[in-house]
């Protein structure tokens, strides 16, 4: 007899083998990397979400927290074919609930064709089906996590001292740590902001550059960035990844939608317009970019679907990516998007601070 | 013309106009397998597609690419720099591809651009530069590069010789000291040596001694081509890895997928169990190899395909430490299991990058939705077995090191490793040659733990069976523990499985057969209390893209659901189509001695013929080197190991009408039987397809069969069955001495062989009894002086057609797939009895209700036609029998399998009017110790063919296209002292001796050995066995039949003819029967 069952909107419920026990809910949603599954599991764009690894195989090298991306884990829970005990251990430890022994690639499959779904989880001895569908019946859909921003960002500004290169204001809506890291490598100082920072907050770290992060959930939900980006655009040079990319857009006249199922893996094909070259890119998001509107350009689309995956406006220096430049996991082939965001400040941008 | 028109026109012209040459790899050998008749096939239908006209030029007949509607011409020549600098004349190619017919095609192109043949007829290298083939190959030069773009390289050294030295000619001394040297750069012993420019690492090895490293120098500074040995600091113990990169001229760069060997550094890639993708890399560490592996192909500038090999350990970092090892800059045996492995076609991007495609302007097929820019996401593990041929060389040491001796390998796919693993290792058909019971503990430690072997994942099993723990095993066999803890899971579940608890085993990928003979049960039983197999597809994107192409495994359900699938359910994800006409083709899983690629020719041909027919082919295979298992070859891949089991839900789940165990060799045969009661049991409506499994055993069970000759008043030599030593003996007084021995059931001549006198059938009884101890063995009369037959034919129930009759050159005592032969026959003592070896095996093909292929071998002796064996199956000649008279006869078989009468196919008998000669290719020289004198079992890899006008030029055409040129002038060494060869005082003797004479100065050396090895021989025809292993390491050419030795000097007087080379299409052939006319 199984302890785990997992409720699906479409009505179905998987039974399957418990690893962490609990009860949670959340969307149901798939990476497809193979690797990289404790940078998953701590990226806190994952808020809310129940993530299946398309891979069978979770586990196999252990775990170990310099690898994390944040200090503790996003999904609301974790599905797998097989995870290994290390995993299990500290998902458990986490209290995370954990399900393996399931046909996943069936899973995938269904998300696919049907979309990211509402699911229910009841993991442990005494779980029932029932239980599982209760907690699908009290699942909200993402967007209706209207302060989920406060679920994953810092409560109180903190700052990275770095080096001379730049000021960073970075807007944590839910930032991966390893964002900080790349600016930090590149000699800039960040201060971390919080996702609801007012523009008197930015102003007060006088910075050179604003930045937006990562995060979980809709976009539209992050009005207070959003706010932000309109007030100093022009002023300070922006930049943005993923969920940052999305509320610039909003900000500057774009408009952003929900996607079937969205991107979630490390080899998403991301084209350069202007070089014709490819690159492989880590993504996780479930929005993207509608309509850009009038003041940003397309520099960089999906190979596959052509959703936008780069803006620009070199007037008044902006550059934002949908995927993850910072890697962590997936390929560093577009580690130099921070090179780029750091010549905004170092070069002579039309910021118009002598106004 | 509006300008828009002549824009368009351009563009498209750019490579419509083109010509492109591209080189095969020759015959199969260890190290280079079917792997690039795939690749070949693959890109000549990719260079097609963009309008380039494909010139093929290979000379291995046994393939799919050398079929003429492959390419726009196809040549079956040898692969030298004087038969390809004709093609060229003849054909002005605009450029040749050389990155897809392995390290063979390499050369030669390589030699070809040296000898100005390139450049005089403006052909351009297209793809991959030259500059970069040197810079790869020479570890110096390779070195260098890496240490500029600051990639880490393990410590090493070359020893090269000045030209003034050679490595026979430089003292003990003098050498040693040069070793010495290289041994401290690198920071002393253990160190591995290994040779430049050799195929599949030959000549190589880890060594801890000085002494054995010195002669491991000399022997490797003789083979090496430019005269070097490198010294490298060993790495061992390390995690060896493999990234394959792609990269178009826009510099667009993506690795394919990444492989770990299970295996630690130290054991060739082609020797190692591997999986895909890694398992034990963590993802930082990960990124940095792929980091390091773009970097590298683009400081080489590679464009296409090519293959980086890592070595890694765990060092405490987050991301552990690495050293780039080697770059294949060519399509591979790794990119062929890559592609298999993923979906994504390596050798059809390459072909398309190599014209100027990008890789965002090449559909991905599979998903017909994005394109050949991205990197393939796997939601599956995939295990890749070796196969060895252990069981052919009793002599050879089979402990596994950095050079190959494996001749093919088998792949499978599963949702775990556990799953995957013993997929694998099911499909690589290989059995250990131990009874665990007789192995002590300390014996298995040393012997089969520490020591890596074929048997090594058998005998982690056994370890865990006698309560071994995980972490002893970790430290004997070096191997990671999160691989040994599987397998401990696995001998746990069959332990579990024993106490009648199925389902563990089940879930693990044991089958179900397995399990009811573990637990003493029926298989009804275990099957309904087990998880059933359902089929997943290979998609290239781990699920997130709907895949249109149809490419499968199968797995197990988890433990929670029960019992078998049926109709749509046990579909699963397949996307055939249950309503039409299908047929399930069984094909033969790894390349081994006795069963090459030409049965995967077969099988390829068969489901062409059914597609050609409208029926759906689907297939079953394992090997991810073939044509058949392109995931465009058939309507439906099954990538699965080859038992009745397991084809019967491929049956079932594809609800098949018919399935086909004619054309992949030994393996399918074997399971007719088998299938036919699995069949029955499920009662499905499914027909094994042909001559039926009753007939196929008829031919196999000699007492039956030679009722059978006997009652048709059809000759066979003179034998018997005889079940003891003492019955055994007297048989053999009876027929007479010399006899021929083997075990009742033959597979592939295993264990056949002449015996002279009553101590020596004493010997080989003993031996026998061991090999096969529930069958008698048969002895037969041994027709001394025969000219042998093989006749392959096709025959549909009621008429017959013969596809070809072919003379072999070495006759009676060597085995026929050992033996070069022509066709067809030159032997007058053959013409004239043509017409009886007609009615024979037209006699033959009746009598066994034959419908398909059936293969006879006869033998010729004072003008009486002798049956020496029949099997009405797909034979090894098939394809070379198709190429040279230019009848598909395996395409026949399948029509008239599926239901055809020959005489509404259209189709004639043909004779070719030239002479076309196969030779075999011997692996003596990558299996130390072996015998390397041709006798009655079986030892070559695979085949060539020369033709031209006469016999003597077609065998000195296939005799250079083995790679070992007939010498012309030199010394020759003409040894008559074995009874093989007449006396030197009888009338051939002296024939053979006034031969060589004419063309050698024929000398006697009291030491032959060393004269061998002093480099003053350049000929030898003897069986001194000590002598000839001599020769094989010196590389000296030498016959050890009295037949292949007249053959020599046939080929020897016909030097001087025009080489004939020419486009098999255009090779005459008349319209004639073979004999009855």
């Amino acid at each position: 007899m199984s302890d785990a069952y997992l409720a699906l909107e479409d009505g179905r419920v998987i039974e399957a083998r418990g690893r962490a026990p609990g009860r949670t809910r959340g969307e149901l949603v798939f990476t497809t990397a193979y690797t990289g599954y404790e940078e998953s599991l701590t990226d806190p764009s994952y808020e809310e979400q129940v993530l299946t690894f398309s891979y069978p195989l979770i586990g196999n090298y252990g775990v170990r927290s310099e690898r994390f991306e944040s200090d503790r884990v996003h999904p609301r829970a974790a599905i797998a074919r097989e995870f290994t005990d290390d995993v299990a251990e500290w998902l458990a430890e986490e209290g995370v609930p954990a399900i393996d022994h399931l046909d996943t690639r069936e899973l995938v499959t269904s998300i696919r064709e049907e979309g990211a779904m509402r699911c229910g989880l009841a993991v442990g001895p005494d779980a029932t089906p029932a239980d599982a569908k209760a907690e699908l019946d009290a699942c909200k859909g993402m967007s209706e996590h209207v302060d989920i921003g406060a679920q994953v960002s810092v409560e109180e500004p903190t700052v990275h001292e770095g080096g001379s290169a730049a000021t960073v204001a970075m807007i944590d809506c839910g930032a991966k740590g390893s964002i900080a890291e790349s600016l930090l490598e590149r000699d800039a100082t960040v201060h971390v902001l919080p996702y609801d920072a007012t523009p008197a907050d930015v102003a007060a770290v006088d910075p050179d550059l604003l930045f937006i992060s990562n995060g979980p959930g809709d976009p539209e939900n992050f009005e207070a960035a959003e706010a932000l980006v309109d007030e100093f655009v022009g002023d300070l040079p922006i930049a943005g990844i993923c969920l940052g990319q999305q509320v610039v857009a909003n900000a500057l006249g774009g408009s952003t939608e929900k996607m079937d199922f969205g991107h979630r893996g490390v080899n998403q094909p991301v084209r350069d317009l202007d070089t014709d070259r490819v690159v492989m890119t880590t993504q996780n998001h479930g929005y993207t970019v509608g309509e850009p509107g009038d003041e940003l350009n397309v520099t960089q689309v999906n190979v596959n679907d052509g959703t936008a995956e780069g803006l620009e406006n070199e007037d008044l220096g902006v550059i934002t990516r949908q995927y993850h430049p910072e890697a962590h996991p997936g390929p560093n082939d577009s580690l130099d998007f921070f090179d780029d965001v750091l010549d905004l400040v170092s070069t002579d941008t039309p910021v118009a601070t002598s106004d | 013309m509006t300008d828009e028109a002549t824009v368009a026109d351009t563009s498209a012209t750019e490579s419509e106009n083109r010509t492109i040459l591209l080189i095969g790899s020759g015959p199969i050998q260890i190290g280079q397998a079917a792997e690039f008749d795939y690749s070949g096939a693959q890109a000549c239908r990719a260079l097609q597609e963009e309008g380039a006209r494909v010139v093929l030029v290979n000379s291995n007949p046994a393939t799919i690419m050398t079929d003429p509607e492959m390419a726009d011409r196809v040549y079956i020549e040898p692969i030298t720099t004087t038969a390809i600098a004709e093609i060229i004349r003849q054909e002005q190619p605009d450029g040749v591809i050389a990155g897809l017919g392995g390290q063979t095609g390499l050369n030669v192109t390589a030699e070809l651009a040296e000898e100005g043949v390139l450049e005089e007829h403006d052909v351009e290298i297209m793809g991959t530069p030259l500059d970069t083939i040197y810079a790869t190959e020479d570890r110096d030069l390779f070195r260098q590069r890496m240490e500029k773009i600051g990639q880490p390289v393990p410590a090493s050294t070359t020893i090269v010789l000045d030209d003034d030295e050679s490595a026979e000619a430089m003292s003990e001394d003098a050498l040693r000291d040069r070793v010495a040297a290289a041994v401290d750069e690198v920071g002393g012993l253990p160190v591995i040596a290994r040779t430049t420019y050799t195929l599949g690492g030959s000549g190589s090895g880890v060594v801890d001694d000085m002494d054995k490293l010195v002669e491991r120098v000399r022997k490797g500074l003789r083979l090496s081509r430019n005269d070097e040995v490198l010294i490298t600091e060993s790495i061992a113990g390390w995690v060896e890895l493999e990234y394959e990169v792609m990269r178009d001229a826009d510099d667009s760069t993506i690795i394919i997928c990444n492989m770990e060997n299970i295996d630690p550094m130290g054991i060739h890639t082609g020797e190692s169990v591997v999986v895909t993708p890694s398992q034990v890399i963590p993802d930082e560490g990960h990124q940095e190899m792929r980091d390091a592996a773009l970097e590298v192909i683009r400081e080489l500038g590679i464009q296409g395909g090519c293959n980086i090999q890592f070595a890694w350990h765990d060092d405490g970092t987050p991301g552990g430490e690495y050293r780039v090892v080697e770059v294949n800059p060519r399509v591979s045996r790794s990119s062929a299991l890559a592609s298999k492995a993923t979906g994504y076609p390596i050798a059809r991007v390459t072909a398309k990058v190599a014209l100027g495609k990008r890789l965002h302007e090449i559909e991905n097929e599979i998903t017909g939705e994005t394109t050949a820019a991205f990197e393939p996401a796997i939601d599956y593990v995939v295990t890749k077995v070796p196969r060895w041929p252990i069981d052919k060389f009793d002599d050879v040491d089979f402990t596994l090191g950095p050079a190959m001796k494996s001749t093919g390998e088998a792949m499978s796919i599963g949702r775990t490793f556990e799953e995957s693993l013993l997929k694998a290792l099911r499909s690589s058909e290989y059995e250990p040659a131990v009874d665990w019971i007789d192995v002590d503990d300390e014996t298995l430690e040393q012997e089969y733990l520490e020591r890596p072997s074929p048997d090594r994942p058998y005998a982690i099993f056994e370890a865990f069976d006698r309560g071994y723990t995980v972490e002893s095993v970790v430290e004997t066999t070096d191997i990671k523990e999160w691989y040994v803890e599987r397998f401990k899971r696995v001998s746990e579940s069959v332990a579990a499985a024993a106490e009648g608890d199925f389902t563990e085993a089940a879930v693990k990928g044991v089958t179900n057969a397995e399990i009811a003979s573990t637990a003493g049960t029926d298989v009804g039983s275990v099957e309904a209390s087990v998880p059933g197999r359902t089929y997943k597809q290979v998609d290239t994107c781990a699920g997130e893209f709907a895949a249109q192409t149809p490419y499968y495994y199968s797995s197990r359900k988890p433990e929670f659901v029960t019992g078998p699938f049926e109709g749509d359910a046990a579909a699963g994800e397949l996307r055939v189509d249950r309503d039409v006409e299908s047929v399930v083709v069984v094909g033969g899983g790894p390349i081994r001695i006795g069963q090459g690629v030409e049965f995967d020719y077969c099988s390829v041909h068969a489901i062409q013929a059914l597609r050609e027919e409208g029926v759906d082919a689907h297939v079953v295979n394992n090997n991810p080197e073939t044509v058949s298992t392109d995931y465009d070859t058939s309507d439906g891949l099954f990538f699965e190991p080859i038992t009745a089991e397991e084809v019967a839900d491929v049956i079932e789940a594809a609800d098949a009408d018919g399935v086909m165990v004619q054309f992949g060799g030994q393996t399918s045969v074997n399971i007719g039987h088998p299938l036919e009661a699995e069949l029955e049991r499920r009662g499905l409506d499914c027909e094994i397809l042909g001559t039926s499994v009753d007939a196929m055993d008829l031919a196999e069970d000699r007492d039956r069969f030679n009722r059978l000759m006997d009652d048709r008043g059809i000759a066979q030599p003179e034998g018997g069955s005889a079940t003891s030593e003492q019955e055994a003996l007297e048989l053999a007084t009876d027929i007479g001495y010399p006899v021929l021995v083997r075990p009742s059931y033959v597979l592939g001549g295993r264990a056949m062989d002449v015996v002279y006198d009553d101590e020596e059938l004493k010997e080989y009884i003993e031996e026998a009894v061991r090999v096969s101890p529930d069958k008698p063995i048969l002895i037969d009369e041994f027709l001394d002086d025969a000219v042998e037959l093989d006749v392959d034919a096709v025959a549909d129930g009621e008429d017959v057609l013969i596809g070809g009759v072919m003379e072999h050159v070495e006759s009676a005592g060597v085995h026929s797939g050992d033996s070069a032969c022509m066709i067809p026959p030159q032997a007058d003592a053959v013409r004239d009895v043509m017409d009886r070896v007609r009615e024979v095996t037209l006699e033959i093909a009746r009598e066994l209700d034959t419908v398909g292929l059936l293969n006879v071998q006869l033998a010729v002796k004072d003008g009486t036609v002798y049956v020496l064996e029949a099997n009405p199956r797909s034979s090894r000649t098939v394809p070379f029998v198709s190429k040279a008279t230019g009848v598909p006869i395996a395409k026949l078989a399948a029509k008239v399998m599926a239901g055809d009468d020959l005489a509404d196919l259209d189709v004639e008998e043909q004779i070719p009017e030239q002479v076309s000669v196969k030779e075999v290719v011997l692996p003596f020289d990558r299996l130390e110790g072996s015998d390397p004198r041709l006798g009655p079992e079986m030892k070559s890899t695979g085949e060539v063919m020369g033709t031209a006008q006469h016999f003597g030029k077609a065998y000195e055409k296939a005799q250079s296209a083995t790679g070992k040129a007939i010498p012309t002038t030199g010394t020759a060494v003409v040894d008559l002292s074995a009874a093989e060869f007449p006396a030197p005082d009888t009338e051939a003797g002296q024939a053979l001796l006034d031969g060589f004479g004419e063309f050698f100065d024929v000398q006697e050396f009291d030491d032959l050995r060393g004269a061998i090895r002093a480099g003053e021989v350049d000929v030898i025809v003897s069986r001194n066995r000590e002598a000839l292993e001599v020769a094989v390491e010196e590389d000296v050419t030498y016959f050890s039949t009295h037949a292949s030795a007249t053959a020599v000097l046939e080929g020897l007087r016909h030097h001087d003819d025009p080489i004939d080379v020419q486009a098999i299409s255009d090779r005459p052939k008349q319209q004639t029967q073979w004999g009855g006319e």
